[in-house]
């Protein structure tokens, strides 16, 4: 397991990846510490005013304010709350699920097999957003349901990649031998097959933060996501929408806090991707 | 080679009853949790305990779930998707009056997405192992990280608001009109001669379009160009390298022929994926189609329209796949023989 970190970290990706996430994350645990005011605020003498910085700008609100006087960077900032909250949660939840059913697909094989992957076919006859909304109405808004309806469309993502590569260790001399020492079918899996997949579960998981983070902003823009008094980056582009003429600021902010989100989780999937794939890194050494 | 065709699309054909049985099932039954009433959102709000209960019974509601399912099911097979609680129109209608507005979008967000892909990345390929690489690939991943809706609103912001050099609102300028006939205005524009509206509506789709292409292009880009250094390792390069090929030749004609099938398998699944991409697109956009459509019926809590759409998105997938899958058959000569 070190030997694994050692060599994620050696890959620059990893290490911008990485920083980049942890800095979100930081913001969205210590943001009541980092916020300047309380995100749902309202101050209607101050409404749409400009980052401090341009004409009308006023320094107690940095980013300026939205159409309700409501602090923009605050919002930001507590905005990272929820984005980072679902996408940890959902990211893990998903992997779980998937990477479970990919285990019990590919190590026991046929008629297991057989009903998982047609479960797959089901959810993969439909776009992704699409499911999603649906699991909203039925389910109701708010932050619990927007993790469990991210994690039932996109464990999907998980359990088709994972099981292909079950099915290729599961082809490796040792596992037959480890049932022949006596192991049993859990041990098994649990302790020979999981650590020969988790690089690309991780790869995986990382980049289904970023997918999360997207989903829960389309939700949100939708108005179909967290609690009303929570403030979401999807809501804040929705809210800023009307205004970009005179105030294009109050949509910028939340589309750049949306980005460098991804951008992180993405570049760090790819790391993770390119430094533990030894398969890749031999790919890419035939070439050079 | 069309019995290999005909029998792909035949098995496919099949495969597609149980997967649209399963899915609608599933949606029924999820639409079945909805915490709030539907009948609120469709009654005025002085609506009397009676009215409330014919309702329910004329919407059949106060039947059993299962009941309700076959009942939907047999009507569904007689074409009939039933009516839309807050329009009040055959969904049917609402969604072939809306369709041809999402289909003409992705089509155009799908040519431009394909087109970039594939110039980025045969670039990114050929600039294998020098410092281009670096940035192409650094590059790809930024432009990855933003998603549709971010794209739309990008593009508002900088060429709709900022330099005002495109249009982005709505399907044409409010000033003009082109009589129905297919529901592709570029189609219907030409069809009726006007050279003007058809400009005007290639205008107001250029930035959607753009928005869904420039989410696609990246990932064709990768995917090309790590399938170019997969094919490039085969001996069949280096046999054309010692006939004596140049290499733009070597790359055109052999490698990327190969190349092309992982990407040809990824544009099918983005193709699917676009569908629920053009939702936000269009709301942003103020496009009529059905991922507007959709927005609306979730908002009202339209249960009839969104199973309808449901299984519009549903049909499309399925389509999109068989397609791929014939794709697949001509890009691959070795299928054929089988």
């Amino acid at each position: 397991m070190s030997e694994m970190l050692r060599r994620a970290l050696a890959e620059p990706r990893v290490r911008v990846g990485a920083i980049i996430t942890l800095f979100v994350l930081a913001v969205a645990i210590f943001a009541p510490l980092l916020a300047p005011h309380d995100p749902t605020e309202q101050d209607l003498v101050n409404t749409l005013l400009p980052p401090m910085w341009q004409d009308g700008g006023d320094p107690s609100f940095v980013l300026g304010t939205d159409s309700l006087g409501r602090d923009i960077l605050s919002r930001l900032i507590y905005g990272a709350r929820v984005a980072m909250t679902v996408a940890v949660v959902a990211a893990f939840g998903a992997a779980l699920l998937g990477s479970a059913f990919a285990l019990i697909a590919g190590y026991f094989g046929g008629v297991v097999d057989w009903l998982i992957c047609r479960a797959v076919d089901v959810w993969m006859s439909f776009p992704p957003v699409i499911l999603s909304l649906i699991l909203m109405v039925g389910l109701g808004t708010g932050l619990r349901n927007v993790i469990l309806a991210i994690v039932i469309v996109d464990w999907t993502r998980f359990c088709r990649v994972v099981r292909s590569e079950v099915l290729a260790v599961m082809k490796r001399d040792y596992i037959p031998a480890a049932r022949l020492v006596g192991f049993s079918h859990t041990r098994v899996i649990l302790r020979e097959v999981l650590p020969a997949v988790t690089p690309l579960l991780l790869t995986l998981l990382s980049i289904e933060m970023g997918i999360a983070v997207i989903v829960e902003a389309i939700l949100s823009f939708v108005g179909l996501s967290v609690e009303a008094d929570l403030p979401a980056w999807g809501v804040m582009i929705a809210d800023a929408r009307g205004y970009m003429y005179e105030a294009a600021w109050g949509l910028i902010v939340p589309v750049l806090g949306i980005f460098v989100t991804v951008l992180g989780t993405n570049i760090l999937g790819d790391g993770l991707r390119r430094s533990l794939d030894p398969r890749l890194a031999q790919r890419l050494a035939a070439v050079r | 080679m069309t019995d290999t065709a005909l029998g792909i699309v035949g098995r496919r054909l099949l495969a597609a009853v149980p997967i649209l049985i399963v899915v609608s099932a599933l949606v029924f039954v999820v639409l079945r949790l909805i915490p709030a009433d539907p009948l609120g959102m469709s009654l005025p709000p002085n609506a009397t305990e009676a009215d409330v209960e014919t309702m329910r019974h004329e919407m059949g509601l106060d039947r059993p779930i299962p009941e309700q399912y076959v009942i939907w099911l047999g009507h569904i097979a007689r074409g009939d998707l039933g009516i839309s609680s807050h329009f009040r129109q055959r969904v049917t209608g609402l969604i072939a009056a809306a369709l041809p507005t999402t289909l003409e979008l992705v089509a155009s967000g799908l040519i431009l997405g394909i087109l970039l892909g594939l110039t980025g990345g045969l670039l990114m390929f050929e600039g294998r192992g020098r410092v281009t690489e670096q940035v192409t690939d650094i590059g790809s991943l930024v432009v990855m990280s933003i998603p549709e809706f971010l794209w739309a609103i990008f593009l508002i912001l900088a060429l709709g608001v900022g330099l005002r050099l495109l249009p982005f609102i709505g399907r044409l300028d409010a000033d003009m009109t082109v009589p129905p006939v297919t529901g592709f205005l570029l189609v219907d524009s030409l069809v009726d001669g006007q050279l003007n509206a058809f400009a005007s509506v290639a205008a107001h789709l250029l930035l959607p379009a753009l928005a869904l292409g420039l989410a696609l292009a990246p990932l064709i880009m990768r995917v090309l160009r790590s399938s170019l250094i997969d094919t490039y390792v085969e001996d069949y390069i280096t046999l054309a390298r010692l006939r004596g090929l140049s290499e733009r030749r070597i790359l055109l004609r052999h490698a990327l022929k190969n190349a092309a099938l992982p990407t040809a398998s990824l544009i099918g699944v983005q193709a699917g994926f676009m569908f629920g991409g053009t939702l936000l697109v269009e709301v942003i956009y103020t496009f009529p189609g059905i991922g507007n459509l959709m927005v609306e019926a979730v908002r009202n809590h339209d249960l009839p329209l969104i199973q309808g759409i449901a299984l519009v998105y549903c049909v499309i997938v399925l389509v999109i796949n068989t397609v791929v899958d014939l794709a697949y058959l001509a890009l691959n000569p070795k299928l054929r023989r089988q």
